[in-house]
């Protein structure tokens, strides 16, 4: 019989590491999935993964329930990225070019560059890594847990610590960024878009 | 109840773009997109945008954390790790190199045993023909076996010598002397056969050999020769010539 996440913590509790190991296994890969797209690097990522769920463990006895164990998890993983992102000076993880703007990015709508067909997907994921890199921290993050977990934009806000409507913005703000880049790329073609 | 949209408003459009607003809100910007070409084709570029997003995915890494608890202070002192190197399964050269290892236990252990044998097997029968050899298996025969062994054909043959007398001993004796001379002679004789006829083959190429680099010496010297006498040739007549033009001119 498959336990809940608050069946587990209530053991966890109690006690039993094994409870807590369930935790881990069930939620390991997508903390790692988060840690790595925001701060973007593999070993680092493979840290804040380890790094959450040992303070997870040790406030395991302060966690009431008022949340989610999974939102209570993502909360801890995205302070240590901010931490890690802080530690590297607050850049993130590409920075960027200078004289550009990402709100003037965003605004600009030019001519879309023309290709043949829609490039392969192996050349379409390091295009798409070095367009999230572009974006300041809290519009990724928020493209992030929206694109990549599902999360309501009232969760989002909860997690990030903004109102509603600020979540909107970074949302908007952040997908015109990456629309615009893909497009200068030649990701993005007409037909994809006329599909979607 | 009905609601508004203005155009332009992007807080509503992410929301209709993620699906995630009121029905009356959706219905009203359905509406407007449907007769508003700039955001139709924003929702588009934007829904574009989302479906390349899913081509980023995280690359595989390996986890496998565990919490290994101290059993009185199960929130004190945790360390999170991987899972140890003896909870993951052994490779196979390991597996390998552990079943030589077991092997070669087995084989030192069979070749102690085998020595202690020695020294606890009966060493002789000197009673008879009677010896009992070890129950052992085939291969395991140890020394105590032979000198027992030993023992009994000894027995044996003196007996058969004492049946037959010594007359017809030394008559079988001479006999079998003769016997050996002749194949010693005879072997002897094959022997210096086969030792001529190999001395006749090495003269017979050593022969030729000789024969052939004599051959070859002879034609050098004899094109050395030539050569020369080309030569000399050619300076007499450089000679005659100088000799006739020298003359024409006094």
């Amino acid at each position: 019989m498959t336990l809940t996440d608050d069946e587990l913590v209530a053991k966890s509790v109690g006690g039993d590491a094994e409870s807590f190991n369930q935790l881990i296994l069930r939620w390991e890969r997508p903390i790692y999935a988060l840690a790595y797209r925001v701060i973007g690097r593999e070993e680092d990522a493979r840290d804040v993964c380890q790094e959450t769920f040992l303070r997870a463990f040790r406030a395991l006895p302060g966690f009431k329930g008022q949340a989610k164990f999974s939102s209570w998890l993502y909360r801890i993983a995205l302070n240590l990225c901010r931490d890690w992102i802080r530690r590297q000076r607050r850049a993130p993880v590409m920075q960027m070019p200078e004289g550009i703007d990402p709100g003037e990015l965003a605004a600009e709508r030019g001519p879309v560059e023309s290709i043949e067909e829609r490039v392969s997907r192996r050349e379409l994921r390091p295009a798409v890594e070095e367009a999230m890199a572009l974006l300041p921290e809290e519009q990724r993050t928020a493209i992030i847990l929206k694109e990549y977990h599902g999360m309501t934009f009232q969760e989002i806000a909860d997690m990030q610590g903004c109102p509603l409507s600020t979540v909107k913005t970074r949302l908007y703000q952040g997908l015109a960024v990456l629309r615009r880049h893909l497009e200068k790329n030649g990701q993005m073609t007409p037909q994809l878009v006329k599909r979607t | 109840m009905t609601q508004t949209f203005t155009c332009g408003d992007h807080g509503a459009l992410v929301s209709y773009l993620y699906d995630e607003c009121e029905p009356g809100e959706r219905r009203a910007i359905s509406a407007h997109v449907a007769v508003c070409g700039g955001c139709a084709e924003e929702i588009a570029s934007l829904g574009a945008t989302r479906e390349l997003l899913g081509a980023w995915s995280p690359p595989d890494a390996q986890l496998g954390f565990r919490v290994v608890s101290d059993a009185p202070r199960p929130h004190v002192s945790n360390v999170l790790r991987p899972s140890r190197w003896w909870q993951q399964p052994m490779p196979a050269w390991a597996q390998a190199a552990a079943a030589a290892v077991i092997f070669a236990t087995g084989v030192t252990l069979g070749a102690l045993r085998g020595t202690t044998a020695t020294t606890d097997a009966p060493t002789s029968n000197p009673g008879g023909s009677n010896v009992t050899l070890s129950p052992a298996t085939p291969g395991a025969v140890t020394a105590g076996d032979l000198s027992a062994l030993e023992q009994r054909l000894r027995t044996e043959l003196s007996q058969i010598r004492t049946t037959n007398g010594p007359a017809t001993a030394s008559a079988g004796d001479a006999q079998m002397f003769e016997r050996v001379r002749a194949m010693i002679q005879e072997s002897e004789q094959r022997q210096q056969r086969e030792l001529a006829l190999r001395t006749a083959e090495i003269v017979r190429d050593f022969d030729a050999q000789r024969q052939g680099d004599l051959t070859r010496i002879e034609r050098a010297m004899g094109q050395m020769d030539g050569t020369t006498g080309v030569e000399v040739a050619q300076q007499r007549q450089m000679l005659n010539y100088l000799m006739r033009v020298s003359q024409r001119g006094q």
